[in-house]
């Protein structure tokens, strides 16, 4: 029945019509769920094997090995992968334990309010070229281009993490909770305005604010990406995106060394399994927007126009890439101290920013 | 009396911030790279169950009664020991034998029972040195562990036994010479 439905008649791709009408849905609400799927499992997975990677990376990095002892159905240890399955089932038939004088409500919203967030960001990110296919423009993000609100998005939706981390320590009736709650929501506010900052100069170069025109106009030069044009921004959004995700050294949400673990103390069980996944996601989803803004997103170096997966693969090497930089700082660099980053973030980030942005409208105006 | 702290001046390059920790960087992935393409055996990790620690030389671990070929005792029970434990751990009962082929008919002590309690032995050795025949050592293994304090009661079979594995050798549960009934010598 499917194959007589009117549907089927719009021209596309033949296999993913094929698909659509299967389940009885038009090709283009096919395309945006699978879409959807993809994006939304991909980041959820490479989140989830993130904390492998920093469990083994950072191992590797202090001379140690890691975990390496857990076996998938007792046969398997897979480099310690399997530690992530033992790790979830662990994480499920835990007691889930609220504290008496918790907000219960607050308690529970809080680990989606982190984690949501931490996951929609990546909506307008292109991991791909677009291509056509049937006469119908395919675009590889879950909202297409043109969509008015762009890079704005991620910003707003970043701006929103905070409440995940404030939500969970205020909840939590905890004085480590609240400490580490307060200090992470400083710090977030304060590094966000010196991150804005940076992204607007890659506008006004740019010229729009949607992320494919961002990409389309950095082109497949490597040396025609912002980073070359604009080092000091990069340095600036690198910076504040580590106080964005509360990683090390700005690790001012958790600080196991000061405040037990701050705004996650109470939390066990899949709760506290959410939140860090929260944190995960959020680096990936920042090191997708690094990818994006400063290294030409899916842009394959010195290919004008790269087949579609292969442009897939290149956003993928340079979002993993800087996600495992995230990591790399974070087993590099002690924590500052709450003043040093406050210092950090209005004495320096701040004009560093203002300056690159100044110096860039100045090159605008030169005709540059 | 205080110390003299000396300031290091920072250079402009080290005053940036970025350029230290790129350092910084670098000697962690030297570290990264370094750890990843060492094989496992060379590691500084010793993977325990599979691999062990070869103990220094003078450790001092699980206590072993020594014997002779023929399997008999080296043990003479002069009580050296119980008297040198510190932790009063050792407890030994002396009986006499007697063989025609090993003691030509004289009779000879060696120890009926020999228990050292794992759980006050605080292995410092002064047993081993105490002892005139070089009966008792303390060797390098160090996995005294059990699921109950019974199985830390370690007797004279389970020290004779204790590195009859290790060494090759048959485990052993009946000295090679009946002993000779208990009785008072007159002198």
């Amino acid at each position: 029945m499917g194959w007589a439905s009117p549907r089927v008649a719009l021209p596309g791709n033949p296999p993913m019509d094929m698909l659509a009408s299967l389940l009885h849905l038009t090709p283009a609400t096919f395309w945006m769920v699978s879409k959807v799927v993809i994006v939304f499992f991909g980041v959820f997975l490479l989140a989830s094997v993130w904390t492998w990677v920093e469990r083994r990376g950072s191992a590797m990095i202090q001379d140690r090995i890691g975990p390496n002892r857990a076996l998938l159905f007792g046969k398997w240890p897979l480099l310690g992968l399997s530690q992530l399955a033992a790790d979830g089932i662990k994480f499920f038939f835990k007691e889930d334990l609220v504290p008496a004088d918790a907000n219960k409500g607050l308690f529970w919203l809080a680990p989606f309010l982190a984690f949501v967030p931490a996951l929609i960001g990546f909506a307008v990110i292109p991991f791909g070229r677009s291509f056509e296919s049937g006469g119908q423009m395919y675009h590889l993000s879950v909202l297409d281009p043109g969509n008015g609100m762009g890079l704005l998005y991620p910003m707003a939706i970043g701006g929103m993490a905070v409440y995940g981390v404030l939500v969970a320590a205020w909840s939590s009736n905890n004085k480590w909770s609240i400490l580490g709650g307060m200090r992470a929501s400083a710090a977030m506010v304060s590094y966000e305005i010196g991150m804005t900052l940076a992204v607007v100069s890659i506008f006004m170069t740019t010229g729009g604010y949607d992320p494919s025109e961002v990409i389309a106009a950095q082109g497949h030069l490597p040396w025609a990406w912002n980073i070359v044009h604009q080092p000091l921004g990069f340095i600036v959004f690198f910076t504040c995106m580590f106080a964005e995700t509360n990683r090390l050294p700005f690790d001012f949400a958790e600080g196991e060394s000061e405040i037990v673990a701050g705004f996650n103390t109470e939390y066990g069980s899949m709760k506290f399994s959410l939140l860090a996944l929260a944190e995960y996601s959020h680096l990936m989803t920042a090191s997708a927007l690094v990818a994006t803004l400063y290294f030409g997103g899916w842009q394959v170096p010195f290919i004008v126009n790269p087949p579609v997966l292969l442009s897939v693969g290149c956003f993928l090497a340079k979002m993993l890439f800087f996600a495992w930089v995230f990591v790399w700082i974070r087993w590099t660099l002690p924590r500052f101290r709450y003043d040093q980053l406050m210092h950090l973030g209005w004495k320096v980030m701040l004009p560093l920013s203002m300056a690159n942005l100044v110096f860039h409208a100045w090159r605008l105006s030169q005709g540059h | 009396m205080g110390v003299v702290v000396k300031k290091v001046e920072l250079s402009w390059l080290d005053r940036t911030y970025v350029w230290p920790v790129m350092k910084g960087m670098s000697i962690t992935f030297g570290h990264f790279i370094r750890q990843l393409l060492t094989p496992t055996s060379k590691r500084f990790t010793i993977q325990y169950p599979e691999m062990k620690k070869d103990m220094p030389e003078g450790y001092r671990g699980l206590h072993e009664l020594k014997r002779f070929e023929d399997g008999a005792i080296k043990c003479v029970a002069c009580f050296m020991c119980q008297e040198a434990c510190p932790a009063r751990c050792i407890s030994i009962e002396a009986e006499e034998f007697s063989d025609l082929n090993i003691t030509q008919g004289f009779e000879e002590k060696r120890p009926a029972k020999f228990d050292i309690d794992m759980l006050r032995c605080i292995y410092c050795g002064m047993c081993e040195e105490a002892c005139p025949k070089d009966a008792i050592w303390l060797r390098k293994d160090y996995e005294v562990a059990a699921y109950d304090r019974l199985s830390m009661q370690y007797g004279k079979w389970d020290l004779m036994n204790t590195y009859a594995e290790a060494d090759g050798k048959e485990r052993i549960s009946q000295d090679p010479t009946p002993s000779v009934l208990r009785r008072t010598i007159a002198l």
